[in-house]
């Protein structure tokens, strides 16, 4: 071994250098500390800047702001989210799928991260990848008022869905919401026509005579009402409720458009209840003329001899007369001729040129 | 308890291995604490120089005040702690036993501190290795350690000051063998590790587990790339060598100025610094947030390669001027901006197989790093660490291995040996330890030699003898080489009248006065070896010899041969 110098004090600087470590550590921790501290004011301040312009709508600015606080305090969860925000903002789509990947990595509950990797999704064009993050964010936790913001995001998904047209998810979604949804009107009016859509026109109804419960000049409500009765077949009440709309605003164009559909409907449906005999047949006889009329603009002479056959039987119930004893018999021979002939006619020719219109309408529910 | 404690000290002191252990993990713990102390104290100084929002004046005022405060206190009071600190702890390891002054430590910490905080374009990673290593020689010499002692802690100061640094203990590791000691089998290899892991914990404790750099993950989108990041390893090796080249040149311009203007002399690099730094305040600093930005991506090319441009720039007038900073924080800002500027360039042509620039800056990071210090491994294992990126390694290797072949062609002196040399130091290098050891007596060796056969009287070959330019030679029989015989001794033995001798009986002779030809060399021996035995044994000659047979004469090599290897003229007559 080799010899130590003499005239050091080993044990003194063995003391001393312990005292040094802790001391430096005692420095060290109280100097980080502070240090910290000054970094959150400095990040805090460059994020509410980054928010504020976030708020004027310069969301590039804010997403360089943004990014500057993040430098500061690398993982900060609330900055990352501001981020993925301001980015989607700033049209920067897949930068916030980046940010958003790498939070929901680390949380995967994050109920506000997931809602804007949604959105995300959804700018992308993405709308079924969208779905599932809708439901996390639904699922997921919210630091702020959670009913709220699950009851927005719903909203949203609901929103998504009706786009999409599923109709069955739609529903899915709207029947928890229908509860607990804000009772504001906008909210209201948004939940029945989301309702028609979902071919649920019955809560429909509900939804907006509890408007007109309350505002019974409304105008939306009573076109919505209205529009829920249509879908139900009951052409009067909705008849009576697009006049109700056009009292409160005359130039109202969709209340107009509806209510001349009642009326064409109520002069040509002849299942309508409380119509004489003759009333009857003499509608199923137009009904059979219209629909005739409508198959003739497509028959050709090398159509299908049923076609042919069923034109040529129209032609005669059309200028066949009726002895009134046997007009209700007459009128059932009519309606299943109509039937058939627009049967025949929607594989044989064009599809006509309105779903909705007043004869497609009665025809569909009489095949009902 | 006291009494125990003092017996147990004692037992210590007398133990070299426990002692070693010991130390090597205070020293660990203790240069972690104050380098931490270092890098929180610089970052608050320059928050208080550089407040959010302040005005422009500021990048021009403060670099200059910084660096003419300190410049004038490194040459009243610190002379030793100008600079980097990397070749001034190779000198002290090297030629003064690990002797660093407190007083070296304590102005470089503080020097360097003040200099980095007032925007000073150097970084903080060679003056931390300075002020680790100094604390290590310090605690070990005061402990009364022998100089042998104390050199073997030196290193362990530096790899604790470097893990603590870049948060990279395992560079810091390799750093220390490869650059600080030139020798990967270094001996105090279980110190330099113990003594980094323990700073890197502390580091850990007092800062938390955050990287130098927060990275998203990249990888080889295709191996076209590979193709990509040769072209980065070639742009970052020729970066390399001008950014070397200019702060050598301007350093030698700066020394060949009168001695009474050293004090003044840190101020150009203030000034030069402020000026870029107002009009472009990414210079100003080492500029690790800039780097961090280019990492993730966030890049112009135009303005990446102007920061490159500039900050070489900046960090040679600053370092040449003697301001207290080190060159590996500049050598990864430049790395990164010319790596940025290579990938934006490549993802803008070929979008579909190429990576984002971020990937190539963090490639590039390495690049010039590898490039500028030398240190082709300690960089690779470093991006690594600082990244913790595996999936870039192989990208890396092939890039840095490029850089550093063409700064070795193109700079031959690595740039901490030609600081030394500047100064008129000159220390061992790992490349020039290499070089020694490639110069074998292979290269030198003379095939089929003249041999005398033991059984040739002494008389009959005392012409040939008199007639060679060798002292000694070979003397080989049937079972091989018996040994050399001297012409001193053949002379010897004529001037007696025994000139009929044989001379195996010669031979039997010398061996029997300690004089027998025992030296010899072995074709894979180096040189230098060579010629040190010759000296020992006072002979121009030795024999080579097989490995698998020392009987078994290889040839001679002798001292002419080797002189002519290393490239001195022949001498006439020979």
């Amino acid at each position: 071994m080799a010899k130590p110098i003499a005239g050091r004090s080993f044990i003194a600087t063995f003391g001393l250098v312990f005292l040094a470590i802790a001391g430096l550590f005692a420095a060290d921790t109280f100097l980080a500390k502070t240090d910290r501290a000054e970094s959150h004011i400095e990040a805090t301040r460059l994020f509410q800047q980054g928010q504020s312009l976030m708020a004027k709508g310069d969301s590039l600015a804010a997403v360089a702001r943004i990014n500057d606080a993040l430098a500061i305090e690398r993982g900060n969860n609330d900055y990352l989210r501001a981020l993925a925000e301001a980015q989607l903002a700033a049209g920067e789509n897949s930068d916030s799928e980046v940010t958003l990947t790498g939070l929901l990595n680390t949380n995967s509950t994050d109920g506000p991260a997931n809602l804007l990797m949604a959105r995300v999704l959804m700018r992308e064009g993405r709308g079924a990848d969208a779905v599932s993050f809708f439901h996390r964010a639904i699922y997921g936790l919210w630091k702020k008022d959670p009913e709220g913001n699950r009851r927005r995001a719903r909203l949203e998904l609901i929103d998504l869905l009706a786009q999409q047209n599923s109709k069955e998810e739609l529903l899915a979604e709207l029947l928890p919401i229908q509860d607990n949804a804000p009772q504001d009107l906008d909210t209201r009016t948004r939940l029945g026509d989301l309702f028609l859509r979902a071919d649920s026109p019955s809560r429909a109804a509900d939804v907006f005579r509890g408007i007109l419960h309350q505002m019974p000049a409304n105008l939306p409500a009573h076109r919505g009402l209205g529009q829920s009765e249509f879908a139900q077949g009951d052409y009067r009440a909705a008849q009576r409720d697009f006049q109700a709309a056009l009292r409160i605003s005359p130039d109202d164009a969709a209340s107009r458009h509806w209510l001349d559909l009642c009326d064409q409907l109520l002069q040509l449906d002849p299942t309508l209840r409380g119509l004489s005999a003759d009333e009857r047949w003499r509608r199923s006889v137009a009904l059979v003329e219209f629909v005739q009329s409508d198959v003739g603009a497509c028959l050709k002479p090398d159509s299908p001899p049923e076609l042919q056959e069923l034109a040529a039987k129209a032609d005669a119930a059309v200028k066949a007369h009726v002895n009134p004893a046997h007009e209700s018999e007459a009128s059932e021979a009519n309606l299943d001729l109509a039937e058939q002939l627009w049967q025949v006619r929607r594989k044989e020719c064009q599809p006509p040129a309105s779903s909705d219109s007043a004869l497609a309408l009665v025809l569909k529910r009489l095949a009902r | 308890m006291i009494q125990q404690l003092r017996s147990n000290l004692d037992r210590l002191r007398r133990n070299e291995d426990q002692l070693a252990l010991v130390l090597s993990l205070l020293i660990g713990a203790l240069v972690g604490l104050v380098v931490v102390a270092f890098i929180l104290l610089t970052g608050r100084i320059s928050a208080r120089m550089y407040p959010a929002g302040g005005a422009g004046w500021r990048r021009i005022v403060v670099p200059v005040l910084g660096s003419l405060s300190t410049g004038y206190l490194l040459w009243r009071y610190f002379p030793n702690a100008r600079g980097s600190g990397i070749p001034q702890t190779k000198a002290a390891i090297f030629i003064h036993d690990g002797r660093i002054l407190f007083r070296t430590v304590f102005g470089k910490f503080f020097c360097c501190s003040a200099s980095l905080a007032s925007g000073i374009a150097l970084g903080r990673e060679g003056p931390s290795v300075q002020v680790g290593a100094g604390l290590a020689s310090v605690v070990a010499r005061n402990l009364g350690l022998t100089p042998k002692q104390v050199k073997a802690l030196v290193p362990a100061g530096c790899a604790a000051a470097l893990a603590a640094a870049f948060n990279t203990p395992i560079a810091a590791v390799l750093f220390s063998l490869e650059e600080i000691l030139g020798d990967l089998h270094a001996t105090v290899l279980g110190s330099v590790v113990l003594s980094a892991a323990t700073s890197w914990m502390v580091l850990h404790l007092v800062l938390g587990d955050d990287p130098l750099f927060h990275v998203s993950g990249y990888q080889l989108v295709h191996p076209a790339e590979f193709g990509v990041y040769a072209v980065l390893g070639v742009v970052g090796g020729l970066g390399s060598v001008c950014f070397v080249k200019l702060l050598l040149g301007l350093r030698g311009w700066f020394m060949r100025l009168p001695k009474k203007t050293a004090w003044f002399q840190p101020v150009a690099g203030g000034l030069t610094v402020g000026i870029l730094g107002y009009f472009v305040p990414e210079v100003l600093g080492v500029g690790y947030n800039q780097v961090e930005k280019v990492l993730n991506g966030n890049i112009v090319i135009k303005l990446v390669v102007l920061f490159a441009l500039l900050k070489i720039v900046a960090t040679s007038v600053c370092y040449a001027s003697g301001n207290a900073g080190g060159i590996f924080g500049p050598s990864l800002f430049i790395g990164a901006m010319m790596g940025a500027a290579v990938g934006g360039v490549a993802h803008m042509l070929f979008p579909t197989v190429t990576a984002g620039p971020g990937a190539y800056a963090l490639v590039g990071m390495g690049t010039a790093f590898a490039g500028i210090v030398r240190t082709p491994w300690t960089s690779v294992i470093m991006i690594f660490e600082i990244t913790r990126d595996y999936t870039i390694i192989v990208p890396l290797m092939i890039s840095n291995m490029i850089a550093f072949f063409i700064s070795q062609k193109l700079q031959k002196e690595p740039i901490y040996e030609a600081l030394s040399h500047q100064e008129g130091i000159h220390l061992p290098t790992a490349e020039s330890r290499i070089h020694d050891d490639r110069m074998q007596v292979e290269q030198a060796m003379r095939l089929n030699p003249l041999v005398f056969s033991p059984d040739a009287e002494l008389s009959a070959i005392l012409d040939q003898v008199r007639a060679g330019a060798f002292n000694a030679w070979p003397v080989v029989g049937e079972l091989g080489l018996q040994g050399m015989i001297l012409n001193a001794e053949i002379e010897k033995f004529v001037a007696a009248g025994d000139a009929h001798k044989k001379l195996s009986e010669v031979l039997l002779d010398a061996s029997a006065d300690g004089h027998a030809m025992a030296p010899h060399v072995h074709p894979d021996q180096s040189l230098s070896l060579a010629m040190e035995r010759m000296g020992t044994n006072h002979v121009n000659v030795l024999p080579v010899v097989s490995r698998a047979n020392v009987h078994q004469l290889v040839g001679i090599v002798a001292l002419e041969d080797i002189l002519n290897t290393y490239g001195f003229a022949k001498r006439g007559g020979g």
